[in-house]
């Protein structure tokens, strides 16, 4: 898909989009403060799954009185069925580990294609607890494990089971009833290759789709089951879990470092979410070009109303993630006054949402002009929900061998200016490197001359190799100026994957992420809160400046909510008043 | 295992053989593209291994050019770590032009090089290309835009170079065998392998997920193993811990 903007030169004639330059965009701190959008994977899930009305039951409800067991839900969705198997296990406490080198879990999950038979569910029994350490075959769609929130499980069926509703302020401290510390797709550990999803199985034929709707039934089940504990321990007495309630409750997530290089090494794929985004958020911006209505400015104000509740009720120990959470909901307060005192005059103005975002780019944290990026493209769900069919992209990475190096230095210069403007001789500048670890292969980051390993680097210094790959370009141009690429990578073949990325990359909108990844003080939760931000998750809360927890599905409606009226407008959740039932 | 495990697989393991980005993302797609597509590409592979393992990477030098021709030394390496220039080389020089031609002497594993042509042949360009095979000789042929090629083996009429790999590149496979007519000569056609089996084999990849032996999926965990550092309380920390 392409949609004219004004980052393309061509078609001058066409009325082209407002979009930000990626000089603006693709800085690290503004990646790492963006928010879940209409276009997010979870709120894409979500609308098919309310809209198609899938049809979910449990054929096997197999769990003891202290809830372990085994559970397979099998789903009717709109194009094929498929089964979801939960093996609930007993963890001692001490074991209970969320980091991704853990080999023991509360609950190991597989989502599967068709239906499960006696045999397949024991090969599932066999392999599945394993996790890393089992194999599966490619009638597995996705691989996850959660851990329970000790805490407030165990509170929330004894409240139950003594016939009360748990207290809302107790929930909002936590979030959820499991974390999920991973969810493995496209293939690894034998499970069918992505190749195979999105040309078989077109209810999951968008990227990571199978693997949120992993994390929905694993939210699912945490309530079933809290539901099913209580009334064993107390069958006359327990109560059902209040469906406000459980709407508010989510799932939680720890992200560490292994989703960061996946930003790295799929370039093409990122700059494609981003160019998305961007186009939903240009063509709101377009559209106040008339004026916008009443109607809309309210919807607006109701937003950020809600939003300055959610950022309130956000519970963090990060004092830099608390301090921007205050000053945002602050900045958030005064758009909110401008709205109600302005809204007449507002409404017969044109370029409403430019001025806006203008002002905010001015006066405000780019955490809260993101924030309002995220509500203006809500208000536009007829032009922007579209976009969604085009999160995925084949990504190819080729040389242009016939260019010449004398272009190939331009091309440098303009696109990775960034890169050329970060000094590699000042010792920070190279003071960070990446390497995986032979526990799981997990990505760390180790300090330069201290920490093992740099003779292992993972390639992910992409403004360092470019750097390097334009000094010699540039002397290899002085002694022959007439040559092309293709006589360059001869000569110095060990730069082919860099000219390939260079080249690729020039020609997307986006390109590539521009910051040094290998400063000493690189920050990469900016890389993961990015990419969580395209999951459709809320509420981060930083544990330090490489592992994030944060909340999925909280605030998304409920499997008996499939099929019935929808407004889709569950993005940040903010406590429930409770209504009867 | 899925395509992507494999590939995944295949990009450390030649990273710890020394291959540089770019070189190992094409090594491991030539390697998988043969295999699923029923070409053997594990036995092939497991050939190569061996060679690999004893050497630091060598890459092939130019010695020879002029406006419609090039010759390559592969300097005894596999096309793996030269195929990918081979073939820029002679499709920039077509992008310039007409047709070219391209000799790649002194190397092997060239049954890889179909992965490398199809994927240049999908910016609207067709390949030819020919090897020796013990006593025949194997022709290859792209059209422009085809994700399959055309797989036969001939007779010889002249004797071929053991180790030498011929591309020639052009806008068609008209133009190109009307342009080297001479040296496309080739005896008694002897065996085809279908684009129909190719398909069937790669839907197959797709929907079953690949085979590995034991043997050779433990070679590659110990080549991976080479890329990773061991893990200590220090570098934990780095991990958040």
């Amino acid at each position: 898909m392409h949609i004219p903007s004004s980052l393309d030169q061509a078609d001058s004639g066409v009325n082209r989009l407002p979009m930000r330059p990626a000089g603006q965009v693709m800085q690290l701190e503004r990646l790492g403060s963006f928010h879940q959008s209409r276009l997010s994977f979870m709120r894409t899930l979500v609308r098919r799954m309310v809209v198609e009305n899938w049809q979910i039951n449990s054929p096997v409800f197999d769990l003891d009185e202290h809830g372990y067991g085994t559970v397979v839900y099998q789903i009717e969705a709109k194009y094929g069925t498929f089964s979801y198997v939960v093996f609930s296990h007993y963890l001692d406490p001490e074991r209970r580990n969320d980091r991704v080198i853990a080999d023991q879990w509360d609950l190991t999950m597989a989502l599967c294609e068709g239906t499960v038979d006696t045999k397949q569910l024991e090969f599932l029994r066999n392999n599945v607890p394993k996790q890393e350490a089992g194999r599966v075959d490619s009638r597995v769609l996705v691989l996850s494990r959660a851990n329970r929130s000790a805490r407030l499980f165990d509170y929330v069926v004894n409240e139950l089971a003594d016939g009360c509703q748990p207290d809302v302020d107790a929930i909002a401290d936590v979030g959820y009833l499991y974390r999920t510390t991973a969810a493995y797709g496209s293939g690894k550990l034998g499970m069918a290759d992505w190749e195979k999803v999105w040309t078989k199985h077109r209810d999951f034929a968008r990227p990571f789709a199978a693997e949120m709707f992993t994390c929905f039934m694993l939210r699912h089940f945490s309530m079933q089951q809290a539901d099913y504990l209580a009334s064993q321990r107390s069958p006359t007495k327990a109560v059902a879990l209040h469906e406000d309630i459980k709407r508010y409750i989510g799932i939680g997530n720890s992200t560490g470092l292994g989703m960061a290089p996946f930003l790295i090494n799929h370039p093409l794929l990122i700059n494609q979410w981003i160019e998305m985004r961007e186009t939903a958020l240009a063509t709101a911006v377009a559209t106040s070009e008339i004026g916008v209505d009443l109607e809309t400015l309210l919807r607006l104000d109701t937003s950020v109303e809600r939003v300055i509740q959610h950022l309130n009720e956000i519970v963090t120990a990060d004092e830099r993630q608390s301090k921007a959470n205050i000053q945002v909901a602050k900045e958030l307060q005064l758009l909110h006054v401008w709205l109600q005192e302005e809204s007449t005059a507002l409404a017969i103005s044109h370029y409403v949402w430019a001025s806006l975002t203008q002002y905010a780019e001015q006066h405000w944290l780019i955490e809260t002009q993101e924030v309002i990026n995220t509500l203006l493209i809500e208000l536009y769900p007829e032009l922007v929900d579209g976009l969604e069919d085009h999160m995925w992209v084949e990504e190819s990475y080729q040389i242009t061998p016939e260019m010449s190096v004398a272009e190939l230095l331009e091309v440098v210069e303009e696109k990775y200016d960034w890169a050329l403007a970060i000094d590699f001789t000042q010792y920070e500048s190279m003071g960070a490197f990446w390497y995986r670890s032979d526990e799981k292969m997990e990505p760390r980051l180790g300090q330069t001359n201290i920490d093992m390993g740099m003779e292992k680097e993972m390639p992910l210094g992409i403004g360092r190799r470019v750097r390097e790959c334009y000094d010699l370009i540039y002397s290899y141009n002085q002694s022959y100026p007439d040559q092309d690429v293709a006589h360059f990578v001869v000569r110095n073949p060990t730069y082919s994957g860099i000219v390939a990325r260079i080249q690729t990359m020039a020609e997307s909108h986006y390109g590539d992420i521009r910051e040094n990844l290998v400063h000493s003080d690189v920050l990469p939760i900016h890389l993961l809160r990015c990419k969580l931000s395209f999951f459709g998750v809320s509420k981060f809360d930083p544990r330090s400046r490489l592992w994030v927890r944060n909340t999925m599905f909280q605030g998304a409606p409920l499997i008996s909510d499939f099929g019935k009226l929808f407004f889709d407008d569950w993005q940040f959740p903010i406590k429930p008043t409770l209504t009867s039932g | 295992m899925s395509k992507n495990e494999l590939t995944a697989s295949l990009k450390k393991a030649f990273e710890a053989l020394g291959f540089q980005p770019g070189d190992y993302y094409d090594a491991a797609d030539m390697v998988v593209w043969l295999e699923t597509h029923g070409f053997y590409g594990f036995d092939r592979l497991l050939a190569v291994l061996a060679y690999l393992n004893t050497t630091a990477p060598v890459h092939a030098e130019l010695v020879q050019e002029d406006v419609h021709n090039f010759v390559l030394d592969g300097k005894g390496t596999s096309v793996l770590l030269c195929g990918s220039e081979a073939v820029d080389l002679i499709r920039a020089q077509v992008m310039k032009g007409a047709c070219a031609g391209l000799e790649l002497t002194n190397c092997y594993n060239r049954t890889f090089i179909i992965q490398r042509l199809i994927k240049a042949a999908q910016r609207n360009l067709a390949f030819v290309a020919y090897w020796r095979q013990l006593d025949c000789c194997v022709k290859v042929s792209v059209k422009p835009g085809a994700v399959l090629p055309e797989y036969q083996t001939f007779t010889m009429l002249d004797v071929i170079d053991p180790q030498s790999l011929i591309i020639f590149c052009g806008k068609s496979i008209e133009a190109i065998e009307e342009q080297y007519a001479a040296e496309l000569e080739f005896g008694t056609l002897v065996d085809t392998f279908s684009t129909q089996e190719m398909t069937d084999s790669y839907r197959n990849s797709v929907e079953e997920g690949i085979e590995i032996d034991e043997s050779l999926w433990e070679t590659l965990d110990k080549l991976v193993a080479r890329v990773l550092v061991e893990s200590t309380d220090s570098s934990r920390a780095g991990a958040g811990e």
